[in-house]
C-alpha cells in the first residue's frame, strides 16, 4: 500500500515539476514550485 | 524564449527545494522521540510489540513502563498520549514514571500511547510541534502530537469507517483515531493494530484498573470529568466525591454503551479490567481558540475564549487565568491518587499503593521544576 501510494505522490510530482518548467506564465511556475513541496516531502515519507 | 522559461521555471524549483530542506527537516525532527527518564519506582521497561509482534520495528512500538512493589497486589495501568495533541495526559504520566514508587501491586504507563501520533501533528491547525516545561535541570521539551495517527502509517481513509467488531459507522477520518479502533482487530489496520496490542497487554498483565488520560476544548461538553464504564461507577463515584472534597470540581459520565471503540467501554467490555477516562480542559485544541502556540499550550490563557464565555458558549468557566498545563496535569495527578486509593481500599486483598506522586496541590502552584528530572 505504502509504495502504491510513493508511486501515485511521485507521478504528481512529475507533472507539477513539468508544470513548473513548462508553463509560459511565471506565475503559474512559481505556484507549481510551491506546489512541489508538500509532494517532494511525501514522496520522501518526511511528512 | 523556451530556453529562458525553463531556466525561469528551474530558479523556482530550486528554491522550492531549499524551502522543502528547511521544512523536512524540522518535520524530520518529529521523529526523535522526547525524553522521558526512568524514576526510581520503574522496574522494567518492555515493548508494546511484546503483547503483539506485528507492530514490532513500527512507529507505534511503543515503551511500558513497569512500577512493581514489593508488596503483592493489584495492577493499574495508565495510559498518557492516546491523543498526543492532548498534552496534559502525556505530561502526567511522566510524572508518575520519573517520581512514583509502588508500595504494593504494580502500576504499568504507558506515556505515548498512540506513539504514531506523536511524530507529526494536524495539518492547518497552526498547532505548535513542541512545548516546554521547567525541570530540576532546566527546560524539558515534549512533542505536541496528532490525535490520529500518521498518514505514513496508515492510508487511506476510507470514506466510512466501520468499527470492529461493532459495526458501528463513524466518519473515514475517525479510522486513525486510536480512542475509536478498541478493542482492536489483529489482522485490522495499524491503529486496529495498535489498540489489539494494548488489550492484550491489559489481559495478560491481568490489568484490574485502566485511566485514560484525555483533555477537551472548553467548547465539548464532556470536560473536567471522569468518564466511567458500568462496572466502574462505584469506584468513579467515589473517586469524584473525594476529589470535591479536595476542592477540585469535576464531573462523573456514563460511558455511553452506543459510542464504540473507547477505551472507557471496550476495555471495560472485553477485558476484566475497571476502565476509567479523565478530561481536563485544554484551550489549545478547540475550534474556538484564538492565537496558537507554545504559550496557549503551557498557560491555557485565550481571549477568543474568555469571549466565548461571556456569550455562554462554553460548557466550562472561563476567566483570565485560563487553563494552565500544570493545573491540568495537577487534576490527573490528584485523578490518579484518589481512584488508585479507592480501588485499593474496595479491593484490600488486591491493593495498589503508589508513594511519591508529585503533590497535585504544589504542581499547581509552583508547576513541575521539583518533578521533572
Amino acid at each position: 500500500m505504502v509504495i502504491i501510494y510513493r508511486l501515485i505522490a511521485l507521478f504528481i510530482l512529475v507533472i507539477v515539476v513539468w508544470s513548473a518548467l513548462d508553463e509560459d506564465d511565471s506565475y503559474l511556475q512559481a505556484t507549481a514550485a510551491l506546489v512541489s513541496i508538500p509532494i517532494l516531502l511525501r514522496v520522501l515519507m518526511i511528512k | 524564449m523556451t530556453i529562458r522559461r525553463r531556466i525561469r521555471g528551474l530558479i523556482f524549483l530550486l528554491l522550492a527545494v531549499g524551502i522543502a530542506a528547511v521544512a523536512g527537516r524540522e518535520f524530520q525532527s518529529f521523529q526523535t522521540p522526547f525524553d522521558i527518564k526512568k524514576g526510581p519506582g520503574v522496574t522494567r521497561i518492555k515493548r508494546l510489540s511484546h503483547y503483539f509482534e506485528d507492530i514490532q520495528h513500527t512507529r507505534g512500538d511503543t515503551e511500558v513502563y513497569f512500577l512493581t512493589g514489593e508488596n503483592p497486589g493489584g495492577t493499574a495501568l495508565i495510559l498518557g498520549g492516546t491523543h498526543p495533541n492532548e498534552p496534559s495526559g502525556h505530561v502526567a504520566a511522566i510524572l508518575v514514571i520519573e517520581n512514583v514508587k509502588a508500595a504494593a501491586g504494580r502500576i504499568i504507563v504507558l506515556p505515548r500511547t498512540n506513539a504514531s501520533a506523536f511524530t507529526h501533528n494536524d495539518p492547518q491547525e497552526a498547532s505548535p510541534s513542541r512545548f516546554s516545561m521547567e525541570g530540576r535541570s532546566g527546560k524539558r521539551w515534549f512533542r505536541y502530537g496528532s490525535r490520529s495517527t500518521s498518514p505514513m502509517d496508515q492510508w487511506p481513509d476510507p470514506d466510512i469507517y466501520l468499527h470492529f467488531p461493532s459495526g458501528q459507522t463513524l466518519s473515514g477520518n475517525q479510522t486513525r483515531n486510536l480512542n475509536r479502533a478498541f478493542p482492536g482487530k489483529n489482522d485490522g489496520n495499524y491503529t486496529e493494530k495498535i489498540a489489539f496490542a494494548i488489550t492484550e497487554l491489559v489481559k495478560q498483565e491481568q490489568v484490574n484498573l485502566v485511566i485514560d488520560l484525555h483533555e477537551a476544548s472548553p467548547e465539548y461538553p464532556v470536560i473536567n470529568a471522569i468518564v466511567a464504564h458500568e462496572r466502574a461507577m462505584p469506584l468513579a463515584s467515589a473517586v469524584v466525591m473525594n476529589l470535591e472534597m479536595r476542592g477540585i470540581k469535576i464531573g462523573l459520565e456514563p460511558s455511553p454503551k452506543n459510542l464504540r471503540g473507547l477505551t472507557h467501554r471496550e476495555l471495560g467490555d472485553h477485558t476484566q479490567a475497571l476502565a476509567v477516562l479523565m478530561e481536563t480542559t485544554n484551550p489549545s485544541q478547540g475550534r474556538l481558540r484564538g492565537r496558537t502556540g507554545q504559550e496557549l499550550v503551557t498557560s491555557g490563557k485565550d481571549k477568543m475564549y474568555l469571549k466565548a464565555y461571556g456569550m455562554k458558549r462554553l460548557y466550562v468557566e472561563f476567566d483570565e487565568k485560563g487553563y494552565p498545563l500544570t493545573e491540568r496535569i495537577s487534576r490527573h495527578l490528584a485523578g490518579i491518587e484518589e481512584l488508585l486509593k479507592a480501588y485499593s481500599e474496595a479491593n484490600p486483598a488486591l491493593p495498589v499503593i503508589a508513594r511519591d506522586i508529585p503533590p497535585p496541590e504544589e504542581i499547581r502552584s509552583r508547576g513541575t521544576s521539583k518533578f521533572l528530572n
